[in-house]
C-alpha cells in the first residue's frame, strides 16, 4: 500500500493521510481520488488528465513533470501533493 | 513608487509564540493549530541594517522595467497564468498585461500592485533596480519591528486597514462563507484581480517603520528558500516538500482572512516559474 499526504484543508474532515494500492503514479492519484472525490478537482483537470502544476513528491523527492509519466510507487511509499502555493 | 525604508537593523524574536496558535485554535476561524505550525517555534534573527520597499511594487515599475530591458515573464513565454476559481487552475493567456486572462488589462491599476509575477521576474526586476529580494527575516521585521505584533498596526483587527476579503466582503469566519464570497466576485467582477493602489491604506495600515500593504494586497515573494524553524514544529505534513524547494511568501492578499495577513504568517511558493493573480513583490538592498 502506498501513503497520500495532503493539505488538511483539501477534505472536508481535515484528514491528510490515505492509503491506496501501490502501482503507477497517475493511478494511485486515481485511486486516491476515487476514495476522495472531493480533492478530484485539486488533483486531476476537467480533461481528466493530473493538474501538472501540482508538485507531487514520493518518498521525499519531488518528481519532475516530464518524470511522473513514468513513475511507479512502490508499496511502503509516501507521495505528498503539494500546490505550487502552499500553507498559509 | 521608489520610496525605500531605512531600516536601522536589530534582533528579533521570528514567528509567533506559543500562544498565537492557542489564540489561532480558539478563534473563530476554520482552520487546525498544524496548518500555522510552520511560524513556529521564535528563531532569534539579527538582521544588518537595510532598506525595504515602503510599497509593492507597481503596475507602472513593473512596466519601466519591461520597457527598458524587453523582459518577457514566465507566464508569458509559458502562454498562461494562474487564477483561483475553486482551487488554483491553469489559464491560458494570464499574464502581469492580462491578470484576469485574454481581454482583461491593466487600465486604471498603474498604481497597482503587480500580479502574476514569478520567482525568477521578481527577482529580475529587482537587480534591474540595483535592489534585491527581501530575505523573510527582514520582510517580517519590517513588518512587526521588534516587538511581536498580530497585525503591522498593532493587534486589534480591524478590516479598513488592509485589502483582504473581509475589507471587501465583511467578516468571513467560515470556508463556505469565503466561498460564497468568493463566487459572488466571480460573478461580477470575473477573474480580475481585486488589487488596490499601493498605498490606499496609509498611514492607519501601515508597519511601525511606515511599510505599507505588508498586510494584504496581494503575496510577497521573499528570497528566503523554506525551511521549518525546527524539526519540533507540529506543522501540516503536506508542506513537507516544500521545505528546501520553495520559497517563502508573506504578507497575504486580497483572498485573505485576517488570519492570513498577520505578521508572521507564512506560505510557500513553486519558485520555477510559477505565478498568479494575487502574488507580486517589494524590494530590499543593504543599507
Amino acid at each position: 500500500m502506498v501513503t497520500i499526504v495532503v493539505p488538511s484543508v483539501w477534505t472536508a474532515d481535515r484528514r491528510s493521510y490515505f492509503t491506496v494500492q501501490e502501482g503507477p503514479l497517475f493511478e494511485v492519484l486515481r485511486r486516491f481520488v476515487a476514495q476522495r472525490p472531493e480533492c478530484r478537482g485539486r488533483v486531476f483537470g476537467a480533461d481528466g488528465e493530473p493538474l501538472m502544476f501540482v508538485n507531487v513528491s514520493v518518498d521525499d523527492r519531488m518528481v519532475p513533470r516530464r518524470e511522473r509519466a513514468g513513475t511507479v510507487v512502490p508499496a511502503g511509499s509516501t507521495v505528498i501533493l503539494i500546490s505550487p502555493i502552499a500553507g498559509g | 513608487m521608489d520610496e525605500m525604508v531605512l531600516i536601522a537593523g536589530g534582533s528579533f524574536l521570528q514567528g509567533s509564540p506559543p500562544w498565537m496558535l492557542r489564540w489561532l485554535d480558539e478563534s473563530d476561524q476554520p482552520l487546525p493549530p498544524e496548518w500555522f505550525g510552520d511560524e513556529t517555534p521564535q528563531v532569534t534573527r539579527h538582521l544588518a541594517p537595510y532598506r525595504i520597499d515602503r510599497h509593492p511594487v507597481t503596475v507602472a515599475d513593473f512596466a519601466a522595467f519591461v520597457h527598458a530591458t524587453g523582459y518577457v515573464t514566465d507566464a508569458e513565454k509559458r502562454g498562461f497564468g494562474m487564477l483561483y476559481q475553486r482551487g488554483w487552475t491553469e489559464r491560458e493567456g494570464v499574464t502581469w498585461r492580462t491578470p484576469a486572462g485574454p481581454g482583461s488589462g491593466l487600465a486604471g491599476l498603474d498604481d497597482h500592485p503587480v500580479v502574476n509575477v514569478s520567482w525568477d521576474d521578481a527577482t529580475a526586476y529587482a537587480r534591474w533596480a540595483g535592489k534585491r529580494l527581501p530575505t523573510e527575516p527582514e520582510w517580517e521585521y519590517a513588518a512587526r519591528g521588534a516587538g511581536f505584533r498580530i497585525w503591522p498596526w498593532g493587534d486589534e483587527w480591524c478590516p479598513t486597514r488592509a485589502n483582504t476579503a473581509e475589507y471587501h466582503g465583511g467578516t468571513m469566519t467560515t470556508l463556505a462563507q469565503w466561498q460564497a464570497w468568493w463566487a459572488a466576485v466571480g460573478d461580477v467582477r470575473g477573474a480580475m484581480p481585486l488589487t488596490t493602489p499601493v498605498g490606499a491604506f496609509s498611514p492607519a495600515g501601515d508597519s511601525a517603520f511606515g511599510c505599507a500593504d505588508m498586510a494584504g494586497n496581494v503575496y510577497e515573494w521573499t528570497a528566503t528558500t523554506s525551511a521549518l524553524y525546527a524539526e519540533t514544529a507540529r506543522y501540516d505534513p503536506a508542506i513537507r516538500p516544500a521545505m528546501g524547494h520553495y520559497r517563502v511568501i508573506r504578507g497575504g492578499s486580497w483572498m485573505s482572512f485576517r488570519y492570513q495577513v498577520r505578521c508572521c504568517e507564512r506560505m510557500h511558493g513553486d519558485p520555477l516559474g510559477w505565478s498568479n493573480f494575487s502574488l507580486g513583490f517589494r524590494c530590499a538592498r543593504d543599507a
